[in-house]
């Protein structure tokens, strides 16, 4: 398909928008060329459900590895060095597997299997931690679902985009965040009420149990639908000449390593900034301390089921820069109303910004390193490298957050936090350029036209011409 | 939370900290007998301390024992319920129950976290208690260290509140958080956690006199008037 034409682009490490001159002024043969070669997807409406639901019982399962680890272990007679050193191991294999995960899932034919076999393992590990709670099984079950989940967060962003293809992948990543932030919400307050009022073991197998219907939502999915090679962000106009030579040029590493760096200061402001005003919340309001930081952790979730279908069509019609700005700025807004405000009730409601940034996080990550990994075949090792500067932000946060706060308090950590998340907005700010396609470098023009109502706006300036 | 990372260093003295816990709440069986006793011997000081704090197990005349030859191996729950008549050395589960990651209550049913570690001096006497409180799934809480003698043991408590604390939520909430490595400043009876401006006010209800009630404001540094029991740093020893 059109060779002659691509290696010149190729060598010119050009801004989008020099992309898109080029390509116009290219000849609107090679795009015509390329138009009946990748046939617009169509999904079934059963594929689609069934990612829905995936999505949602992955949420789910997901929730019970969180912090609540720690409670369940302690309540098995753990000592907390036990328990700290199982949870470092843990959080060092899903900083490790990042990039190896994403670089498995573009390697496989099948994502399905993938996820299958990913779910099942974490599954699996959470039976281990119901049945044996003692060492050296919680240490391999910790290790286990760490492993696993570096594989099915690519795998489940490789399905969406097998499905629905690049010009679909941002309406469909808006669902997709929505249906995660239900499972999340309502897996968060399910599991607190589990543990209350039966046990914390319980909590564990209801996670293994859940397995079963994420399985079964992930047999919905037609394997036919699934295209491998769109899966793994479409194929190179030309074989690669070695290894990773699609994705490491300037116009397509700078940008997803501006992106990383900015949202792994994204991370380092935010992970901490929940733990840190749960704890402040259990300082000041003795009694309902525990069930405002189960409304901190719900509502926005709810918030972000309720906005991200809508963040994923404004992306498609505004861009990705200026709902990425949003995002960024709504942080260290929240940094700073955590430090000023002291009334618990009232915190709770600040809380609420977390929603919004949540559902930029959730829709725009996946989202802009599809844009930016198009025709390279490498779509899941860029959401690796992301995810492993979003992973390194997310560690050191609660390190420094409590340093900050056992030194000068936690008005100050709120403040640092705060001015780590202004560096962030600075950085897209100054250096992220806009992603959104402009140009048909992908080929995919025929389908974004045909698919998507959202698209029109900018498909139809720029495929005037060419019509 | 990640914090915990830089406790990795402590993998080769899991075990011992185990030990040192459970031997401090003498509430472990111990197969050996002299072991059994010391421990026997500091419960004993400690009521005396403390009256009201310490339900004494009934063999409180932990002395017996070593008096007698006894069967030195006899398992506890083998012999559940024999300890009253004071013969066997063991101990039933009416009389001890191991109290690591038990729920804690206040007096009046409110539940007060976990009991997750215990401070002990250099005589291996318990001093206080790490009570992991609040939170939801583990998020927002915090660890508190609590005096020894506020806190009530009722092993074998048929409603599972083997573990009271004499405080209520409001004086435990406010207290400073417990940190590894730094000097322990544990919540005393009168629910004043020392450095903390905004203390609630002192409920004299159970107000032990002296020795155990934990120093108040200056307890911070180590080289504080120190109670007649001993400095509160030592016991940090043996976690490093």
């Amino acid at each position: 398909m059109s060779l002659p034409a691509a290696p010149r682009r190729r060598t010119k490490p050009a801004s989008d928008k020099d992309d898109t001159g080029r390509a116009r002024a290219a000849d609107g043969a090679r795009s015509r060329a390329i138009v009946p070669v990748e046939a617009p997807p169509h999904p079934s409406r059963k594929s689609l459900r069934g990612l829905d639901w995936f999505v949602f019982f992955v949420a789910n399962v997901q929730t019970g590895f969180g912090p609540f680890i720690s409670v369940y272990l302690t309540s098995a007679a753990w000592t907390q060095v036990d328990i700290g050193i199982v949870l470092s191991i843990g959080s060092l294999v899903a900083l490790l597997g990042q990039m190896p995960g994403g670089a498995i899932v573009d390697a496989v034919p099948s994502e399905r299997l993938v996820a299958a076999v990913s779910v099942s393992l974490i599954g699996i590990s959470a039976l281990i931690f119901a049945l044996w709670p003692i060492y050296i099984a919680v240490l391999g079950a910790s290790v286990l679902h760490s492993a696993a989940s570096c594989v099915l967060g690519p795998a489940m962003a490789a399905i969406t985009l097998g499905l629905v293809g690049h010009g679909g992948m941002s309406e469909r990543l808006g669902r997709n965040a929505r249906f995660a932030a239900i499972g999340n919400g309502i897996a968060a307050a399910a599991m607190g009420a589990c543990g209350y009022w039966v046990s914390n073991r319980a909590v564990f197998v209801v996670t293994a149990v859940l397995m079963v219907p994420a399985l079964f939502s992930l047999a919905f999915i037609r394997p036919a639908e699934i295209d491998p090679e769109r899966a793994h962000g479409g194929q190179p106009e030309q074989p690669p000449v070695r290894p990773l030579s699609s994705l490491w040029q300037p116009g397509r590493i700078k940008p997803l390593l501006i992106f990383s760096a900015a949202f792994m200061l994204f991370q380092l402001a935010n992970a901490a900034m929940l733990p840190l005003m749960g704890s402040v919340l259990t300082m000041r309001s003795s009694r309902w301390a525990s069930v405002l930081i189960a409304a901190c952790i719900v509502v926005p979730q709810l918030l972000v089921a309720l906005i991200s279908p809508w963040i994923g069509r404004r992306a498609q019609l505004v861009g990705r820069r200026p709902l990425l700005l949003l995002g960024f700025a709504v942080l260290p807004i929240r940094g700073v109303l955590f430090a000023v405000i002291h009334n618990p009730e009232v915190l709770v409601i600040a809380q609420l910004l977390d929603g919004i940034s949540g559902a930029v996080f959730g829709v725009l990550v996946p989202l802009v390193v599809a844009d930016v990994t198009r025709r390279t075949g490498h779509f899941n090792l860029a959401l690796g490298i992301t995810g492993t500067a979003i992973g390194i932000g997310a560690s050191l946060s609660t390190t420094l957050a409590g340093y900050v706060s056992d030194h000068s308090g936690s008005e100050s950590a709120f403040i640092v936090l705060a001015v780590i998340a202004a560096a962030g907005l600075a950085c897209i700010w100054a250096f992220m350029p806009e992603t959104r396609p402009e140009d048909q470098e992908s080929g995919i023009r025929g389908q974004v036209s045909e698919d998507r109502a959202s698209g029109v706006r900018y498909q139809r300036a720029d495929l005037t011409p060419d019509r | 939370m990640h914090r915990r990372g830089t406790e990795l260093r402590g993998d080769m003295r899991r075990h011992p900290q185990w030990a040192v816990a459970t031997m401090a709440v003498a509430l472990t069986i111990l197969s050996g007998e002299p072991a059994l006793a010391r421990v026997h011997h500091h419960g004993h000081r400690t009521i005396h301390a403390n009256p009201p704090a310490q339900p004494a197990p009934p063999p409180t005349s932990g002395m017996r024992t070593s008096s007698e030859p006894s069967a030195p191996q006899s398992v506890a729950q083998g012999v559940a319920g024999a300890g009253k008549t004071g013969v066997p050395p063991s101990l039933g589960v009416k009389d001890a129950e191991p109290v690591l990651g038990k729920s804690v209550h206040s007096s009046t049913g409110e539940d007060m976290g976990r009991l997750v570690d215990v401070i002990v001096d250099t005589d291996g006497r318990p001093r206080a208690a790490i009570i992991d409180f609040g939170g939801f799934l583990g998020v927002g809480s915090r660890k508190i260290a609590v005096d020894w003698s506020v806190l009530k043991f009722v092993p074998g408590d048929p409603k599972g509140n083997v573990i009271t604390v004499a405080l209520t939520k409001d004086q435990v909430k406010a207290a400073p958080e417990f940190k590894e490595g730094s000097p322990v400043v544990p919540l005393g009876a009168s629910g004043s956690p020392p450095p903390q401006a905004a203390a609630p006010p002192p409920s004299a209800a159970v107000a032990p006199p002296a020795p155990a009630a934990q120093p108040r404001a200056p307890a911070a540094s180590p080289a504080a008037p120190a109670p007649p029991s001993g400095p509160a740093a030592p016991p940090q020893a043996p976690k490093k």
